[in-house]
């Protein structure tokens, strides 16, 4: 009895529905049922994958730098606070600790060595076709190179870049520092 | 196959792991860069993980903030985060577990840990503690390299040389729960220097080095002193290494000269009429900290400033600052804690009061040349204190060399200026010296390198209740059978001869335990009737438990293990047997009784507990 049902449905459906009859058709001639073709009206089933991780909250390499050098050396409250009042004796009493700590995250993350090793003041040699970003030229410039003076600044180059992965939640990503309270 | 031999030093204030490719001729050895929470939410890669555990709220948790690569959801930290908070929320960080293994009067699988934390804090126990910082290690080496999993390798674990047995017991616990390899070795800490040293000297150690002579290994660390004594032998025409002798665990170090210091300093602020709040003498000691590294340092301006930053973000509003003279500062701490003494003085014993609050020993005495003193004279034979002809320096507090040439201008003078011990001289970075060494020891073993012999370093006793008369009220008096000679090598075991001890079956049998770092000719089989006061200490009691004989079919329900002794050879309840000690390859000590009518076998185990009953 129920094949009835189905003959009555496949004609009918294959009447109205032209891609059934396309996908039904091979299977009178004894081939397998074609897969149905992708269509915008059908509902496209969902591919079973794996929830990718929620992408992580992004912090700019220069707050996460300005916020080492506030937990190690209390940078950012130093620079914050109006020192006009204060004499130099009060402000050296603290300087030193400050620049002590900070000196000490700086080397760890860019251990920052001269970019010219010769003592300020001795005759060094500038190529000609130097590069800008290296060497800069002050005082009676001209001719082409390459150039002859006196060392005034070695430079600093960046021997590495270490900064601390960042892991926190998107709402502290513009944190420096975190308010502290104290519980009785 | 092993490709790396690593070696691990779980300090009391930090923890490092070295490692060296295995199959070189001389092995290259590196420190790991660990990778730990430096703040909420902010990781960074350092040489060391200071040995901190601060336990966060479930807050915490939640949030994220405590999140490391390998591990979400963390409601605790381990590394420089914790130390921050060590200074902030001291009663929810665990400080260094380490020196409470060896503590006897407490527990050390219960969670005590904060010491005096409020109650919703969920505690710790030593023994977990160290399995923390040992499982954050080892998941920094995998994650550095996922291709070479810790429990393939060559591992070697440092312990301070004045660990006793059970001691070491419970950290082969914490490291095998941590993941390390079934196989691992475990190292004494100044073993591990000396080996260090030996890298780094290369084989021109055995010219400065002769037959006869003795070394003497100071460790000073951030809270704890470790002395041993390695003497230099000959054997089959090589020059050998032999460890001759061990001190006690001291808990004095650069911490308490940090502490000296700020007490100092907060009465020169006193002077000042400025009074330091709670938080304020906390970042002192900190700052004290940095303050002795300068005393120490080159040759500086006579007054050196010591200064306290204000709370808030007023930095330089709320500093305050006090200049401290150098020269009084160095004196203070050159004579606090190496003062000139003589080679027969003793650390003083000061008499404690009735009641004590129980906590770690801390030490009375924080003069380590009286230490130094009173250990060269005690390990000495007839009378005569040992002259060590050459002296390693390890540990942080060694770095300022002010306090290396007073430790040798002291010992100058008890030898005479012509017979003072020369410095062994290396090059090696005094904070990761052990770990160094513990790694070069593991690539060494596996062939070439020099070996340092040693065996156990104390004897160790069983205590036997005499039989005798009893007098109501007083303990029966206690006998010491040596149960494990000075000296017993690795790999070795030995019966214990004498009379029979009858165990009682069904009952747990306890037996009083000791050991002495100082008898060094007991044979086993030796019965102390009394010793000399600090000769022999006690330790963790052991125990065994002979289950009740089950009728055929069902089996004892003893612990560890044990099987219940065939019923005829109970007789009144009790199993005669004799004792049988062990000292596996891997330097693991075992106690068996074993029975004297049949071939059964039963293992003591240390009891950990803690005695309420002392």
């Amino acid at each position: 009895m129920a094949r009835i049902g189905l003959a009555f449905r496949l004609f009918f459906r294959a009447l109205s529905d032209a891609d059934f009859a396309r996908q039904v058709g091979p299977v009178l001639e004894g081939k397998a049922v074609a897969p149905a073709p992708t269509d915008a009206r059908k509902v496209q089933t969902p591919k079973v994958e794996e929830p990718k991780p929620a992408p992580r909250p992004v912090r700019s390499e220069a707050l996460t730098l300005l916020s080492v050098l506030q937990r190690e050396a209390r940078l950012v409250d130093f620079l914050k606070e109006p020192i006009t009042g204060y004499s130099d004796a009060q402000i050296g009493a603290a300087v030193r600790d400050i620049h002590r700590d900070a000196a000490g995250a700086m080397e760890r993350i860019f251990a920052l060595r001269p970019l010219e090793e010769a003592a300020e003041g001795s005759s060094v040699e500038v190529p000609a076709g130097f590069d800008a970003g290296k060497y800069r030229l002050t005082g009676n410039v001209t001719g082409q190179g390459p150039y002859r003076g006196a060392l005034r600044h070695g430079g600093w180059l960046a021997t590495k870049t270490q900064l601390p992965e960042w892991t926190g939640t998107a709402e502290a990503a513009s944190v420096v520092a975190p308010a502290e309270v104290e519980l009785e | 196959m092993a490709k790396f031999a690593i070696g691990i030093d779980l300090g009391t204030t930090n923890s490092v792991l070295a490692y060296a490719p295995i199959g070189e001729e001389s092995p290259r050895v590196q420190v790991l860069a660990v990778p730990q929470l430096v703040g909420p939410g902010t990781v960074e890669q350092r040489n060391m993980l200071p040995s901190f555990l601060y336990l966060g709220t479930p807050q915490d948790a939640a949030s994220g903030a405590y999140d490391l690569p390998w591990a979400k959801g963390r409601d605790f930290a381990v590394g420089a985060a914790a130390v921050r908070q060590a200074a902030d929320v001291p009663t929810r960080t665990v400080a260094g577990a380490k020196s409470w293994l060896v503590y006897s009067r407490v527990d050390r699988h219960s969670p005590i840990l904060p010491w005096n934390a409020p109650a919703d804090v969920s505690k710790v126990s030593p023994v977990e503690a160290s399995r923390r910082y040992l499982e954050h290690i080892v998941a920094a080496w995998t994650a550095a390299f996922p291709d070479a999993p810790i429990g393939e390798q060559h591992v070697v674990l440092t312990v301070p040389a004045s660990f006793d047995a059970s001691a070491r017991e419970l950290t082969r616990e914490a490291a095998l729960a941590a993941g390390l390899p079934e196989n691992f070795v475990l190292l004494e800490e100044p073993q591990a220097a000396l080996y260090a040293w030996l890298a780094d000297t290369g084989e021109k150690w055995r010219r400065i080095l002769k037959v006869g002579d003795t070394l003497l290994v100071c460790d000073v660390g951030g809270g704890t002193t470790d002395l041993t004594l390695i003497g230099v032998a000959e054997e089959n025409g090589q020059l050998e290494l032999r460890r001759i002798a061990v001190g006690n665990h001291v808990l004095v170090g650069g911490d308490n000269m940090d502490l000296a210091l700020a007490h100092h300093v907060q009465a020169a602020f006193a002077q000042k009429g400025v009074e330091l709040n709670a938080w304020q003498a906390v970042s002192l000691w900190h700052a004290c900290r940095a303050a002795k590294e300068a005393v120490f340092g080159e040759k500086g301006p006579k007054k050196h400033p010591v200064a306290v930053l204000g709370r808030g973000s007023k930095v330089i509003g709320g500093t305050v600052s006090v200049d401290v003279d150098r020269d009084a500062a160095t004196e203070l701490l050159l004579d606090g804690f190496f003062p000139q003494c003589d080679i027969a003085d003793k650390p003083a014993r000061r008499r404690v009061s009735g009641f004590r609050e129980i906590g770690l020993p801390y030490e009375s005495d924080t003069a380590i040349t009286r230490h130094v003193a009173d250990f060269l004279t005690v390990q000495g034979e007839a009378g005569t204190p040992v002259r060590p002809t050459h002296v390693l320096f390890n540990g942080g507090v060694f770095k300022a060399a002010a306090l290396r040439q007073r430790l040798l201008d002291v010992m100058g003078k008890w030898f005479g200026k012509k017979a003072a011990p020369d410095v062994l001289e290396g090059n090696h970075d005094l904070d990761y010296a052990v770990a160094r060494g513990a790694a070069y020891y593991a690539a060494a073993k596996q062939g070439r390198g020099v070996r340092i012999r040693g065996g156990t370093a104390r004897s160790y006793y069983v205590g036997i209740e005499t039989a005798g008369l009893a007098i109501p009220g007083a303990p029966r008096p206690l006998r010491a059978l040596c149960v494990v000679p000075f000296g017993m090598e690795e790999g070795t075991e030995a019966d214990v001869p004498g009379p029979e001890i009858g165990l009682v079956v069904g009952e747990p049998a306890t037996f009083r335990f000791f050991s002495s770092a100082v008898r060094k000719h007991d044979k086993p089989g030796e019965v102390l009737d009394s010793w000399k006061e600090g000769e022999v200490g006690e330790t963790d009691s052991m125990e065994a438990n002979l289950p009740l004989p089950e009728t055929a079919g069902g089996r004892g329900k003893g612990g560890k293990g044990a099987t219940a002794p065939a019923p005829e050879t109970v007789e009144d309840g009790y199993v005669p047997v004799r004792f049988h000690s062990r000292i596996t390859e891997l330097g693991v000590f075992e106690l068996w009784c074993a029975s004297t009518v049949n071939e059964q076998r039963w293992k003591l185990e240390f009891s950990v507990r803690g005695d309420a009953e002392k």
